[in-house]
């Protein structure tokens, strides 16, 4: 019914949030599906598959939507349409990009884990629901202008996201990752919400557009409230998105939830924070840009650093990669120093990255089975041997998060240190072309393990829609290593407001 | 043209790549015909040159991401050519020597042709966000010929390898960086092109930074000393093919870089840099010479010499003067051929007797006459006989050194004196004598597929040492331009007989 009225007569407000309301219903259906027909896996994975693109065919109209209003003169349809639901929500270009991002890491990740969903027997569609939860939920958090709705987003994608990392019940490893998940996660909404609060004392204000205006035409003379909510809000979210030193939980959830989900989970919550942190800092913050770029410098300093060098010393992919991305974290913060203009770089990163993140793990789950357990980078001894395209393009995957030259990985680094540069944080990009060089010799040793050492063990073959995703996740690693302008030429418009 | 010659040999890899898998035999031949493509466009090029033209030929030039200035601009010019024939000339060479390979012969081609591919690419940007492309890519195919395909300890030899290079240009790319907006802050739009950036303003400071930061990376890459401790061990590790790529053409790209980039963008930094570059290159004559003489093993003095032979590449850049840098540019040429002809000689013995230690052969000349009188050949010309390519290159870097920094000049003459003293005491032990031990005693000589591989690299090396001009007529109006530059941004004058002007220097017999 509400699809039929939103197709028939576009109204702008409810465009606004069609994806979110399609995966939502999307999720019951399913469930409602599972328990009446008894379908198998397979076709439920069909039903979801068709979800996302209806979705994502939404999100495709919204991108249109807002190019017309964009050259739209009326200034009353642009409000509308541009800041529905009272100004709580956003329909730009760039929450736009981070729902067509999160759809596709949604459809790769199902599709990279997909021995997972088989594995859980009738269980799989609770999996696939809560995918499409979390979904709508970080897309939520995308789209926000609103510190509440944005709050609301957050918890709607986390609580979907702390339930994964456990769907493997009986599993202690895996419980134990729900466990930590669930509770340094809440420790981090918490804050979250502290800041809205301090940031609400300190401006009045719980729209991020208010809060702006509040700002331009104020001089506040004690800001500590204000500064102190801002940095909670910081601090809130780079524990989303595992920067360091609020990335203690990621290597234990990575390694211990079931590998199927991981990569989604991952990107998933690495798309919605940075979305959300780009919203706050540049929509709500833009004036205070000399105050927060430091911090954000600082959390990308560490985040490099300390994600390189514990990298370095873990025997164990899942935490490897678990790091990795606590350095990618890092690498993705740098281009967020210049404020606004570096938007557009973060977003090709953190498409680029992400893409990465779920084909990576998708041969992670291959080697591990799909569940949790251990996954040691001996267990990848000799896989060039035995599985030779799995091998190349885990290794084109690798060398990607590297961000060797002529992979996409490199084009989104060199995008994120000139923004950087440009905004005079030389230093920072010094600090993050060494970190780039530790970042090789960690995923050298993978390599290493793939190609230069026997190994004795057996690989399950992957499952067919998880050999699909890792090729189609490597393939895009060079072809927009070759050819990034497409994709930059979007990201170039995802300058949020 | 020239991005056909790039392109030539990726998709040279990509039909090895597809070729079937139950037609092994197949991978190494093709890839071998496959890789006389760039050689024939290669040669088109050098013939098609035109000598006295400094500016940069067969230019091509294509905006790759607009918004951010990156092009895919490539173009050639006499500093270039000589390494881009001597490129496409060594990789047929090396292919052909790598029958020995004889596990994932495949994967081994696809690499070799990779690499090739990288390498003449490096030579031929001109977009330094290209170049810098380049430069790491090809880190990755080289990473895994020595990894893969090296002898018992690559593994390490392959990541200390890929990790100091690395490291060495990290930096570069920030400067590449810090270049293109300083490009944008003067002129409004950010650029990589190397024709652009040559009008910058600098400034002191922000100069000597980027000569730092570039010469750090190429230093690494010649090596010289003290950055040269990856080069012996990749070499000893790497397969034949990979230490003939690496030294004939890979270290090229140190000389290379420090010679187009550091002098020709900075020409202030360099002028002021001479004392240091001049001192580690001849501390790297001496120090690698001397190594060289101790080492008993066949690869690893080679490899030695090499950081010697390379010492004078970066001298007679950084002498400034006509005959440095044409001796610098030949000498590139001259290294590749000799080096590459003496490492492909060891792995010919080595293939035999799976040793290279000298003190396992003796009296080899008995057994084997056609191999010792090419190893002597190959000798000869490393050490710079007269009328053989290896004299007129440190000639010509010795003469021009002299002109400008007579003091070096006189130091370094002795990493002549020292290389003959390596070269032919080595040779003394492994091929005269008597041939006393059982092992040595039934080895075959040289195969027709060995001296096949053998014949365009002595051939090469009598022209060069015999008809020099060949390739300094085309490369002279190059550098002159480099020195015209320098002399006209900054305050350094080129001492008295240091430029063609004041003296002409013929090539060949000095």
């Amino acid at each position: 019914m509400i699809f039929a009225q939103v197709l028939v007569m576009p109204d702008v407000s409810w465009l606004a949030i069609a994806p979110e309301i399609a995966l939502g219903l999307g999720a019951a259906i399913v469930l409602l599906v599972e328990v009446q027909f008894l379908p198998p896996i397979k076709r439920l994975g069909g039903l979801v598959a068709a979800i996302l693109a209806v979705a994502f065919g939404f999100s495709l109209w919204q991108w249109f939507r807002v190019d017309d209003l964009l050259s739209s003169t009326d200034n009353a349809e642009f409000i509308a349409g541009f800041l529905p639901f009272g100004q709580m929500v956003v329909l730009d270009h760039a929450s736009v990009l981070a729902r067509l991002a999160l759809l596709l890491v949604a459809a790769l990740g199902i599709g990279a884990g997909w021995q997972l969903f088989e594995r859980l027997g009738r269980r799989g569609a609770e999996a696939l629901a809560l995918v499409l939860l979390a979904t709508s939920g970080f897309m939520l958090m995308a789209s926000s202008v609103h510190l509440m709705m944005m709050f609301l987003g957050l918890e709607v994608g986390s609580i979907a996201l702390y339930v994964l990392a456990g769907i493997t019940r009986g599993r202690a490893t895996s419980d134990e990752a729900a466990i930590k998940y669930f509770l340094l996660g809440s420790v981090a909404s918490a804050i979250f919400v502290y800041g809205v609060a301090l940031v609400f004392a300190g401006t009045g204000e719980l729209s991020l557009l208010g809060a702006r205006s509040f700002l331009s035409g104020t001089v506040v003379t004690r800001p500590a409230v204000l500064l102190i909510g801002l940095a909670m809000l910081v601090v809130g979210l780079a524990f989303k998105i595992s920067a360091a030193p609020f990335h203690s939980w990621a290597p234990d959830v990575y390694q211990g939830a079931p590998a199927g989900i991981v990569g989604y989970m991952a990107a998933a919550a690495k798309i919605g924070g940075f979305a959300a942190l780009i919203r706050v800092l540049h929509t709500g913050f833009p004036s205070m840009l000399d105050e927060w770029a430091p911090l954000i410098a600082g959390i990308a300093t560490l985040s490099m650093v300390l994600g390189g060098i514990f990298a370095l010393v873990q025997d164990d992919v899942r935490r490897l990669l678990a790091y990795s991305g606590v350095a990618h974290a890092g690498f993705i913060l740098t281009g967020m120093v210049g404020g606004g203009v570096g938007a557009p770089d973060v977003w090709f990163y953190l498409a680029v990255y992400t893409i990465q993140l779920v084909g990576a793990f998708g041969v992670v789950s291959v080697i591990a089975g799909g569940t949790a357990g251990p996954t040691p980078i001996a267990s990848f001894a000799g896989l060039g041997k035995r599985q030779p395209m799995l091998a190349v393009s885990f290794a084109i995957l690798l060398l990607g998060m590297a961000g060797i030259p002529l992979t996409s990985g490199f084009v989104a680094k060199f995008g994120v240190f000139q923004t950087a540069w440009q905004a005079g944080f030389e230093w920072l990009v010094v600090v993050a072309v060494l970190a780039s060089v530790v970042g090789f010799a960690f995923y050298l040793r993978v390599i290493v393990a793939m190609y230069m050492q026997d190994g004795d063990g057996t690989s399950p073959e992957p499952a067919s829609p998880s050999r699909t995703v890792i090729a189609l996740t490597a393939t895009a690693t060079i072809v927009l290593g070759l050819l990034p302008a497409p994709l930059l030429d979007l990201a170039a418009n995802a300058i949020p407001l | 043209m020239l991005t056909w010659l790039i392109a030539a040999p990726a998709l040279a890899a990509l039909v090895v790549a597809f070729l079937p898998k139950d037609r092994k035999e197949l991978y190494l031949p093709v890839g071998i015909l496959l890789s006389f493509v760039p050689l024939a466009v290669a040669g088109v090029v050098f013939f098609e040159f035109q000598g006295g033209e400094a500016a940069f030929q067969f230019a091509e030039r294509v905006a790759w991401y607009q918004p951010w200035g990156i092009e895919w601009n490539v173009g050639i010019d006499g500093i270039s050519l000589g390494m881009i024939v001597l490129t496409t000339i060594l990789f047929p060479i090396s292919l052909a020597a790598s029958t020995a390979i004889n596990h994932r012969v495949k994967e081994f081609v696809v690499s070799v042709l990779f690499l090739e591919a990288g390498l003449i690419g490096t030579f031929l940007a001109l977009d330094l966000f290209l170049f810098f492309v380049f430069f790491e890519a090809i880190l990755i195919p080289m990473y895994f010929i020595i990894g893969i395909w090296g002898s018992e300890r690559r593994i390490y030899a392959a990541v200390k390898f890929f990790i100091y290079t690395a490291f060495g240009s990290a930096l570069m790319f920030a400067g590449i960086i810090a270049l293109a907006f300083l490009h944008a802050e003067q002129t409004g739009a950010p650029s990589f092109a190397y024709q652009d950036l040559l009008g910058l303003d600098l400034g002191v400071v922000d100069e000597r930074l980027l000569f730092a930061a570039f010469g750090l990376a190429f230093a690494i890459k010649v090596p010289m000393f003290p950055l040269h401790t990856w080069l012996p061990d990749a070499h000893v590790e790497a397969p034949t093919a990979g230490s003939v790529l690496l030294a004939g053409v890979m270290l090229k790209l140190g000389t290379y870089g420090l010679l187009r980039f550091n002098l020709g963008l900075f020409p202030e930094a360099s002028v002021d840099a001479v004392p240091i570059m001049a001192t580690l290159a001849v501390i790297g004559i001496v120090y690698g010479a001397v190594v060289a003489i101790v080492q008993p093993d066949l690869k690893k003095l080679v490899a030695y010499s090499s950081v010697s032979h390379l010492g004078f590449i970066v001298l007679g850049t950084f002498a400034l003067t006509s005959a440095g840098l044409q001796g610098a540019v030949i000498q590139n040429v001259n290294h590749g051929l000799t080096t590459g002809a003496l490492f492909l000689l060891v792995g010919m013995i080595y293939e035999r007797r799976h040793t290279k230690n000298i003190a396992d052969f003796g009296g080899l000349w008995k057994v084997m006459p056609i191999y010792s009188g090419m190893f002597l050949f190959a000798a000869f010309a490393s050490i710079g006989l007269p009328g053989l390519n290896g004299f007129v290159g440190e000639f010509l870097v010795l003469v021009g050194t002299y002109a400008s920094l007579p003091g070096f000049a006189i130091v370094a003459a002795s990493g002549v004196v020292l290389a003959a003293i390596y070269m032919l005491w080595a040779y003394e032990r492994v091929f005269t004598g008597i041939p006393d031990k059982p092992e040595n005693q039934a080895l075959s000589d040289m195969s027709g597929r060995e001296i096949a591989i053998m014949v365009p690299l002595v051939a090469l090396i009598l022209v060069l040492g015999m008809y020099p001009q060949v390739l300094l007529e085309k490369t002279e109006a190059s550098t002159e331009a480099v020195l015209d530059r320098i002399e006209a941004v900054t305050d350094y004058e080129v001492p008295a007989p240091g430029r063609l002007t004041d003296l002409y220097i013929a090539g060949g017999d000095g």
